[in-house]
């Protein structure tokens, strides 16, 4: 009866078990991971989403501001500034200007622009100037 | 037993084999279908706007800028409470808050609110929707067209339509450089409307337009700008026109003309303050045409250094009509006809030539012809072929009647005087993008050989001098070279108007290496008849513009003009004369 009852029990593989949980568990694990992984994915690009907005932003703000100087300092609104006497000009005479290099005229580069060439400082003091009749 | 385990495994295998065709038909069959209701409930294409190309002085000085704004659109389908966001919004797109419900209460997933919300504006509206929990309302980058400098150049820049698209200008002729290449990128969005950006699809990054740097000087520019409006406010002309341009190359480095209008509000100028003037208005021109005939018959050897014309004591009876001269002069040499812009002469010099070739000569300056400056509505002109001329047509051609130029024309043509000869087309565009090569000049033809050029040159050097027509021309330190132009108005109504004028004076300086070519036109000055001539209206204006350009060019004054002046005296009482 013993024998028999010892023939019809079923033995429990332990190692084979053991080993199926170990995959089970690491691909549970995985899957978690993944999902882990996931989740930060979604979290980083909403960060740089967001970071995104924010340049883009600061971009538009800095080229409205950019539009707004360029609308204050243009030549035509110095001119009214200068008109409304806000501004003045004074003129430089020659005389004023020390000169670190050669002359250099709009010719060569169109930039450098140093001297004055007001008939006064030219030809001095006290030279009649030429009427306008307009 | 056996028979009911092969039954419920005969259903079970029914029921899984009907979950997995089930599934066949949504994931394979149905693929596209589904997928598409999804794209349609989640994906969007968002567009990434390009910028418009800015608009640059030759100095790199910003002419046309863009301002960033944001357009606002509703998707209807993200909008639970239309009343309770509208409430919300409404202040910040200061729209009525019933307007606003109308336009959000849809099912529509893109209506346009709002266009050119200032950023500011926008991004506030975006946080108090957040604050408020409310969804449906998106932004859309955009931008406006800004001219910095309002009015000024206004004729050469253009402006944008609402389009976004060039309408005028340079903004129109180079509107193709100018537009960018809007970019895209397909994205997911969740309930809330908010971007997925682990699911973004398709990208293309946007094109910018290119930069267009003109040949305009802005520091020119505003010289002109100045004495024209001054001299618009106290001759309370129909208009008035200034060009200054570099002889050499063609190059435009200012055009000013009044009226004129803002860009910024294109929608409230008057359409006639529109029209860029030196370009499409046609006009007699007068004395200043002198140059042509003068240098034609120069340059065939008609006439020559020795020749003098009998200009009959100011009546020349021809045709059956009377030329006449403002002061009446017996034998004159080539230089003093120019000096004292002598009707008599000039018209007997074309009678000495051919009129198929003054015709040829008359178009080889370029008259009749669009110079090719790259702006819209340029006009050629008119001029009448000799099939069509009368008896009369070749002496008043002459002497600037009987032909329609416009001032560009004009200017090119003195350009050719002034460079040895040489017809060149009017540039303005000097670059289109960053590093692009620059527009190398091309000249059009060889109007007359340099000895011929030069010696028309020289000889209108003269008329800036106290016997000539515009010593107010002059210029204090620098030789000017010039010629006076008057010319009666025509009458719609065929003839002339008595007593109306368009004056001009076309000149350059210095006359041994000419740098700057210039041009003013004064049409219909309020003066009287007295004075309204080229010398004493347009002259002072050239003269005024020339000595600040010398100036702000730093131009060396020329050691010999002082000894011109004291050869020409210093009687500046030529007022009367034409």
């Amino acid at each position: 009866m013993s024998v028999n009852r010892r023939r019809t029990t079923n033995k429990i593989e332990v190692n084979f078990l053991a080993g199926w949980l170990v995959i089970v568990f690491l691909i549970g694990l995985g899957g978690l991971f993944f999902v882990y992984l996931k989740n930060q994915q979604h979290a980083v690009g909403n960060e740089s989403r967001l970071v995104e907005a924010a340049v883009q932003e600061e971009e538009a703000r800095d080229d409205a501001l950019k539009a707004k100087i360029d609308s204050m300092t243009s030549r035509g609104a110095l001119q009214r500034r200068l008109d409304d006497g806000y501004i003045s000009l004074q003129p430089i005479r020659d005389t004023a200007i020390a000169r670190v290099t050669p002359p250099a005229t709009a010719e060569v580069d169109g930039v450098l622009r140093t001297a004055s060439r007001d008939p006064e400082s030219r030809f001095g003091p006290g030279v009649p100037q030429r009427a306008v009749n307009r | 037993m056996g028979r009911r385990i092969g039954v419920v495994s005969a259903l079970l295998v029914l029921i899984f084999t009907a979950f997995s065709w089930r599934l066949i038909h949504l994931q394979v069959l149905k693929h596209e279908y589904f997928s598409a209701i999804a794209a349609e409930k989640n994906d969007t294409r968002k567009v990434i706007p390009s910028r418009r190309g800015r608009i640059l002085d030759r100095n790199g000085e910003e002419l046309a800028v863009n301002i960033p704004v944001q357009m606002v659109y509703a998707d209807g389908s993200h909008i639970n409470d239309p009343s309770a966001l509208a409430g919300v919004a409404a202040p910040f797109l200061e729209m009525p808050v019933g307007e606003l419900t109308e336009k959000i209460t849809t099912k529509s997933k893109y209506v346009v609110i709002r266009k050119g919300v200032s950023e500011e504006k926008a991004k506030d509206m975006m946080r108090a929707l957040e604050k408020a929990n409310l969804h449906g309302l998106y932004l859309q980058e955009g931008s406006v067209r800004n001219y910095p400098n309002g009015e000024m150049l206004c004729d050469v820049l253009g402006y944008v339509d609402h389009t976004g698209h060039g309408a005028d200008g340079i903004e129109k002729t180079c509107d193709a450089e100018l537009t960018g290449q809007d970019g895209f990128r397909m994205i997911e969005h969740d309930r809330k409307g908010r971007e997925i950006v682990v699911y973004r699809g398709q990208e293309q990054l946007p094109k910018n337009g290119l930069d267009i740097r003109l040949s305009i000087d802005m520091g020119l520019q505003a010289i002109a700008e100045r004495e024209v409006d001054a001299a618009y406010k106290t001759n309370h002309p129909a208009s008035a026109t200034a060009i200054l341009a570099d002889p050499n190359t063609g190059e435009i480095l200012a055009l000013a003309s009044r009226p004129n209008y803002d860009p910024n509000k294109f929608n409230q100028a008057k359409p006639e303050n529109m029209r860029n003037r030196a370009i499409s208005d046609i006009y007699e021109p007068g004395s200043v045409f002198k140059i042509v005939v003068t240098s034609a018959a120069y340059n065939e050897g008609i006439v020559d250094d020795k020749t003098r014309i009998f200009c009959e004591n100011g009546r020349f009876s021809y045709g059956r009509k009377i030329i006449k001269d403002h002061h009446g002069s017996g034998d004159l040499s080539i230089p003093e006809i120019l000096m004292k812009s002598s009707n008599i002469g000039a018209a007997k010099i074309s009678l000495m030539m051919k009129d198929q070739m003054f015709y040829d000569y008359v178009r080889k300056y370029g008259f009749g012809t669009r110079t090719g400056i790259p702006l819209p509505g340029e006009i050629p002109g008119q001029v009448i072929p000799p099939h069509r001329w009368d008896m009369l047509t070749k002496t008043r051609m002459a002497f600037g009647q009987s032909i329609s130029v416009t001032p560009i024309q004009m200017v090119m043509a003195m350009s050719a005087i002034a460079n040895g000869g040489r017809l060149l087309k009017p540039k303005l565009v000097l670059s289109k993008g960053e590093g692009s090569a620059e527009v190398t000049d091309t000249p059009v033809a060889q109007v007359v050989k340099p000895g011929s050029a030069n010696y028309i040159a020289n000889a209108l050097e003269s008329v800036v001098s106290s016997q000539g027509t515009a010593p107010l021309a002059r210029i204090e330190g620098y030789r000017v070279a010039g010629k006076t132009g008057t010319a009666q108005k025509i009458s719609p109504h065929g003839g002339y108007l008595e007593g109306r004028y368009i004056v001009s004076f076309a000149g350059f300086f210095p006359v041994n290496k000419p740098r700057v070519m210039g041009i003013v036109i004064v049409d219909d000055a309020k003066l009287g008849e007295t004075v309204n001539y080229g010398g004493s209206v347009a002259g002072p204006v050239f003269s005024t513009i020339g000595a600040k350009a010398a100036r702000y060019l730093d131009m060396d004054p020329e050691p010999d003009a002082s000894l011109v002046k004291e050869k020409q005296g210093t009687s500046t009482t030529a007022v009367s004369a034409r």
